[in-house]
């Protein structure tokens, strides 16, 4: 794809990336067909600021982990009380990278 | 990267194992309440998982009523720490991934809104039982 199209695209969405990723698919997506843009510039990623919200208000009830699409571990911290409160805290600060990660992988199945 | 087949059974018997050493601590020191919450602790009002500690450690018990009166949800926690251990076991003796796929396919199912809008109804019925028995 075109240099323009890619950076582009690189810029209004790197905050859902992690950073060290960022690299790796600008130059995946220079070396894919053009056939492929509409579907990669129409992907809806995940924003990691509302899922630290959500873990942040309701994550005892594991909604964070159901919005970014881990419904089993949502279900596991539902069940237990946020893992005893301690689950939760934890994805205080893990749930931002959590959601990094799902969106590379949403975006894995149309790069390669 | 993401959920492997390892990840989630080391995950899933670590949890197992933190859940039996939270029921006998709950057990021996039964006179005392325990309460953990977070929720519960913040805003004063019980969660939709609040007392499940009591109802599994009534399933245990044998008294299956008190168990679904104190909270429904901890047959399905009982349920899950009795099957998984042997199931992990069973897969990794076998070198299988049938709990992994079960694990998948289940998370399928859940995203399925007909699916998902009764159980998170089921849930808030749940939990506005739970308030109104003041666990």
């Amino acid at each position: 794809m075109e240099a323009q199209k890619v950076d582009m695209f690189m810029i209004s969405n790197a905050k859902f990336f992690e950073s060290h990723q960022i690299p790796i698919i600008r130059d995946r997506l220079i070396s894919i067909d053009d056939s492929k843009w509409v579907q990669i510039s129409t992907i809806q990623f995940k924003d990691p600021t509302l899922s630290i919200v959500l873990s942040v208000i309701v994550g005892s009830f594991g909604v964070d982990r159901f919005v970014i699409g881990d419904t089993g571990l949502g279900i596991g911290k539902l069940l237990t009380c946020g893992g005893l409160g301690i689950w939760t805290i934890v994805d205080w600060f893990l749930i931002m990278g959590a959601t990094r990660e799902k969106n590379m992988e949403m975006l894995q199945r149309f790069l390669f | 990267m993401g959920l492997t087949r390892n990840r989630l059974y080391i995950f899933l018997g670590l949890s197992c194992f933190a859940g039996y050493i939270w029921l006998f601590v709950n057990y021996k020191y039964s006179e005392r309440e325990i309460a953990a919450c977070l929720f519960r602790h913040v805003t004063g009002v019980p969660c939709p998982s609040c007392g499940s500690t009591r109802s599994v450690l009534y399933f245990f018990n044998g008294e299956f009523f008190s168990s679904l009166y104190s909270n429904p949800l901890g047959l399905i926690v009982a349920a899950i720490m009795l099957l998984a251990p042997f199931w992990i076991a069973f897969d990794l003796v076998s070198k299988r991934d049938s709990l992994f796929r079960f694990y998948k396919n289940t998370e399928k199912v859940f995203q399925k809104s007909w699916v998902a809008i009764p159980a998170i109804l089921l849930i808030i019925g749940n939990w506005i039982w739970n308030i109104i028995k003041a666990v």
